[in-house]
């Protein structure tokens, strides 16, 4: 066969090399700006501050043999709040819970929220019409109050221990976020879906014979990936903001955990001006995630949008 | 990277210029250098001169450009669609150009406005001044582009691809209206086609271009009678032509494909695929030299073809037996089918018990489909050739009718239908952009239904899908490629090639060369010849060009607004065409022979929609031949006129006959 048909180096290598600068170039593009290299280089820090959080911790979170209200200094870098726990301490321990809970909410959020979304979409019809004025309807109330609800719901089922019930009271801002972001994924997931559909090769699948689940995640879903992308990293951002915003109200972490909002919340009104710091370092490390978070995703889109 | 290279052309007043070529020939690129319209990263090469009535467009600037453009050198876009603005009512923005013209009072300008409408032969230009685009039908916005283009009188006009969307019906008026209004204000025009029909019959001359040069120019008489480049040849004989039938004459291919931009060789630009080509070709570039008065060509040979010593012979690729068609057995039947539908239902339908008239797609459509044969399927769009495919391949459940395979009834659509009876129908669809997943790659595509449907195991779907790449015509290396990476014509082969992966018994091929480019469009219709005589599968193809369905089906049915009106052996339909539809179809084709300059017969108005189909005869509004108030009560009956060859019309298949016989010999006269 070689020597009829010699084997084409030739033919694979423009290939490689397109795949290899297509990653090389999404690299560079998505570095190009500065402000999608700072977002990101955040993100990557309170990653790592998530995982290796306790290493770094000097003292525990809820250690309170501190003096109280004790100003910053080389001892305790934020200061320690009005119960002479350590700032520092609670802003680095934090990190782990408010990531977790808005990055694992967004996943389920977003894999539920795919499947619901290509599948309304793709069937089409009443069923599209009945849950897509349902999600409509659903998006018109604001997602705070929507999160306020369902916390007051699973809050007052006082489940006994060891109940389905009293895991999904403990994860409960986490059921929370999916189930505020279910709705906004399927939505974006089910425009493009009913882009795809129309096309030929949907047909084709078919007129095969292949089954529904295949259609939707084999011939679909690459095609709804990149707007997918761009939805996911956007959810996450906001995620992480209604985390924090739940803690402030007293709804979301319960004390004593480092919650990030829980904490603005405690050390504010009277208590305030004896220790300012145990407000002030939570709230920063807040508007500085959200922010970060925020610009990365904004370099995804730019990119996957341009194709 | 150079688009377009050396490029001359003197188009005078009066003169209707065409300018032919394939896409990426860089017709278009002509187009916009001439009206100094080229992208950013596009520029005019020094020392190109583009005279302008004396003056020399290159060295004008934007302001001055804009000056001309308003006044004196005007552009009749591909798409009309997108280029009126959606968003403002056509009367308001033919007005904005009256008045970009000269100061006038309102009242002159509406008045004007509604004249060049008039002048375009829009019906009722009152009710249109007031529509937005996108409630006009395509034909409807090309009049109004071109009413534009002419508001300001030009001295020139540059047309590119003005009929190229269009249905062949309107297609025919809108080319009668554009000769018409050039002729009578003796403006001069570059016509911009890939259809050497429609050159023939609207162009005095013309210059037949391919990757990015000019291989011949001449006096469209002369290109059509005794052309002298090799590719002009070729081109000639790949389009099939009304009544030409594969089995009389097959159409010639050109192989391989016109060479990137990027890789244009140093030497002919066309030696890759030339049949003609020798050594100097591959090593120095031709000159554009002057063979007669008035007539240019770039080839080394030209002298040897014009005295007759060389023939540029392109391969054939089909060799088709003449079997006889009545001893075949049927394949596939349909009864009655219909398909109606109800209006669309949403949410606020269903709850306000709003029920619209049902929509009639398709109506009573009786066929037989024969084993290893071809039955054409013709119409305009809007007749309902696909919902007819679609509820024979099992997409669209049937309102009513059945369907049998091979004696067997077909109940329900594709998801009730065994994996047997799945096997046996495929599909080609018309668009290869859409019919591929992107992110799935050529073996992939090919594998999955030899895994689903021949139930091949993954090593035996490899080895399987790489034999089909070959029988297609494309090499074993592209299972690895993504969509993305082939070109039309390839990605076409590639759906052909999945389409034949269950060896199936019919395919119902849905316009599958319509988007395709001339010289690709000859190859896959070949191919789908040559695939047929190999394995024996029957097609259903459908398309809107009774040239191509009548050069590929043995059996073709004419399809009107749901209903069939004529049916019958391809051979027998064309000569003379009997049906008052068939002919005006057939008269609508242009003929790429600018002797035959014929007498088109045309439908007046647009395709009636379906939801509001005419009473009686579906055909009456538009008939040319309407015989009277019957037409217009009664649903005609089917008559035989002997062959297998039915008609249904109120007048007799000797009345329709005589009719012919009498427009022939008037045209004769």
């Amino acid at each position: 066969m070689a020597a009829i048909d010699p084997p084409l180096p030739v033919a694979n290598s423009p290939r490689r090399i397109q795949r290899l600068t297509s990653l090389r170039r999404f690299a560079t593009e998505f570095f190009r700006s500065p402000q999608t290299a700072i977002g990101t280089l955040i993100v990557i820090f309170f990653l790592l501050l998530a995982i290796f959080g306790p290493a770094f911790a000097p003292y525990k979170a809820n250690d309170q043999n501190h003096p109280v209200s004790h100003q910053p200094s080389a001892e305790y870098p934020m200061g320690t709040d009005y119960l002479g726990r350590d700032v520092y301490s609670r802003v680095i321990l934090g990190a782990r819970s408010i990531l977790v809970t808005a990055g694992a909410g967004t996943l389920i959020a977003v894999v539920l929220g795919t499947f619901l979304g290509l599948a309304v979409g793709y069937q089409g019809g009443l069923v599209d019409e009945i849950i897509g004025r349902f999600i409509d309807a659903f998006l018109a109330l604001p997602a705070l109050l929507i999160a306020l609800v369902i916390l007051g719901v699973l809050r007052n089922l006082n489940p006994p221990p060891g109940s389905w019930q009293a895991v999904l009271s403990d994860r409960s801002v986490l059921v929370v976020i999916a189930i505020v972001y279910i709705p906004l994924v399927a939505r974006v997931v089910r425009s493009s879906t009913l882009d795809v559909k129309t096309r030929e090769f949907i047909w084709a699948a078919q007129i095969r014979g292949e089954t529904w689940l295949y259609i939707l995640f084999r011939e679909i879903l690459p095609s709804v990936a990149p707007a997918l992308v761009v939805e996911a990293s956007l959810r996450f951002s906001y995620a992480i903001f209604l985390v924090a915003s739940l803690g402030f109200l007293g709804v979301g972490a319960r004390p004593p955990s480092p919650d990030w909002g829980l904490m603005v919340n405690e050390n504010r009104g009277g208590i305030y001006a004896l220790s300012p710091w145990a407000l002030n370092y939570p709230a920063l490390a807040i508007a500085v995630l959200v922010v970060g978070v925020n610009i990365m995703s904004d370099g995804i889109k730019r990119i996957v949008q341009r194709g | 990277m150079e688009a377009v290279h050396d490029f001359r052309l003197a188009i005078q007043s009066g003169q209707v210029y065409g300018l032919v070529g394939e896409s990426g020939s860089g017709k278009s690129t002509v187009a916009s250098a001439v009206m100094r319209y080229v992208p950013h990263n596009g520029r005019i090469e020094r020392g190109s001169v583009v005279n302008f009535q004396g003056v020399n467009l290159v060295e004008k600037s934007l302001r001055e450009m804009q000056q001309i453009w308003a006044h004196d050198l005007t552009l009749v876009p591909q798409n009309p669609g997108a280029a009126l603005n959606p968003s403002i009512r056509i009367g308001e923005q033919l007005a904005e150009l009256m008045r970009l013209q000269r100061r006038l009072p309102e009242s002159v300008v509406q008045e004007r406005v509604l004249e060049s409408l008039h002048r375009v032969n829009l019906p009722d230009p009152r009710a249109i001044l007031t529509r937005y685009p996108h409630q006009l039908s395509g034909g409807q916005q090309q009049r109004v582009m071109i009413a534009m283009a002419l508001i300001p009188s030009p001295q020139m006009l540059i047309l590119d691809e003005p009929t190229t969307n269009l249905d062949v019906t309107t297609e025919a008026t809108i080319l009668d209206l554009i000769e018409t209004l050039i002729r009578s204000e003796g403006t001069g025009a570059l016509y911009i086609t890939h259809n050497l029909g429609v050159v023939a019959q609207l162009c005095d001359r013309a210059a037949v271009m391919y990757a990015g040069e000019i291989l011949e120019d001449a006096e469209i008489n002369d290109l059509f009678a005794g052309p002298l480049h090799p590719y002009t040849i070729g081109l000639l004989n790949s389009i099939p032509r009304a009544g030409q039938t594969k089995r009389e004459r097959p159409l010639a291919t050109i192989p391989g494909k016109p060479p990137l931009l990027q890789e244009r060789p140093n030497a002919c630009v066309f030696s890759d695929r030339c049949p003609l080509v020798i050594d100097i070709c591959r090593t120095e570039k031709p000159p554009l030299e002057s063979s007669g008065e008035n007539r240019l060509v770039r080839c080394h040979r030209w002298r040897e073809i014009e005295a007759g010593n060389v023939d540029a012979v392109y391969p054939t690729e089909i060799e088709s037996d003449v079997a006889e068609l009545a001893h075949r057995e049927i394949l596939l039947q349909a009864h009655n089918l219909s398909k109606t539908f109800n209006s669309q239902s949403t949410l606020f339908n269903v709850l306000g018990g709003k029920v619209s008239p049902p929509t009639h797609a398709v109506e009573d459509v009786t066929l037989s489909i024969l084993k290893g044969r071809t039955y054409g399927l013709v119409g305009e769009s809007g007749s309902g050739k696909t919902t007819l495919a679609r509820m024979i391949i099992g997409l669209t459940e049937p309102t009513s009718g059945e369907i049998a395979l091979m004696g067997i009834d077909l109940q329900g659509d594709v998801r009730q239908r065994s994996r047997e009876v799945l096997a046996q129908l495929q599909m080609i669809f018309q668009n290869p952009q859409m019919s591929l997943n992107p992110y799935l790659t050529v073996g992939e595509a090919i594998r999955r239904p030899l895994i689903k449907l021949a139930q091949l195991t993954y090593t035996q779907a490899e080895a399987e899908a790489r034999r089909l790449l070959k029988a297609v015509n494309l090499r074993e290396e592209y299972v690895d490629r993504y969509p993305s990476e082939l070109s039309g014509g390839e990605k076409q082969r590639v759906a052909i090639a999945r389409a034949f992966a269950s060896n199936p018994a019919l395919i119902v091929c849905d316009e599958p060369v319509s988007a395709l480019d001339v010289s690709v469009q000859s190859a896959v219709l070949n191919l789908l010849v040559q695939l047929q005589e190999e394995r024996n599968a029957a097609y259903l193809f459908i398309s809107h060009d009774l040239a191509v369905v009548g050069y590929l089906a043995d059996y073709v049915a004419v399809m009107y607004l749901g209903e069939l009106f004529e049916v019958g052996y391809a051979r027998d339909l064309f000569s003379p065409p009997l049906h008052p539809y068939t002919e005006a179809l057939i008269s609508a084709i242009p003929v790429p022979d600018p002797a035959i300059r014929t007498d088109r017969i045309h439908l007046s108005g647009e395709i009636p929609s379906p939801a509001h189909k005419p009473t009686g005869c579906a055909f009456h509004t538009r008939c040319p031949h309407k015989l009277g108030q019957i037409c217009e009560v009664e649903s005609p009956p089917w008559q035989h006129h002997g062959n297998e060859h039915h008609i249904r019309c109120h007048r007799t298949p000797e009345e329709l006959a005589q009719i012919q016989a009498y427009l022939l010999n008037k045209a004769k006269a």
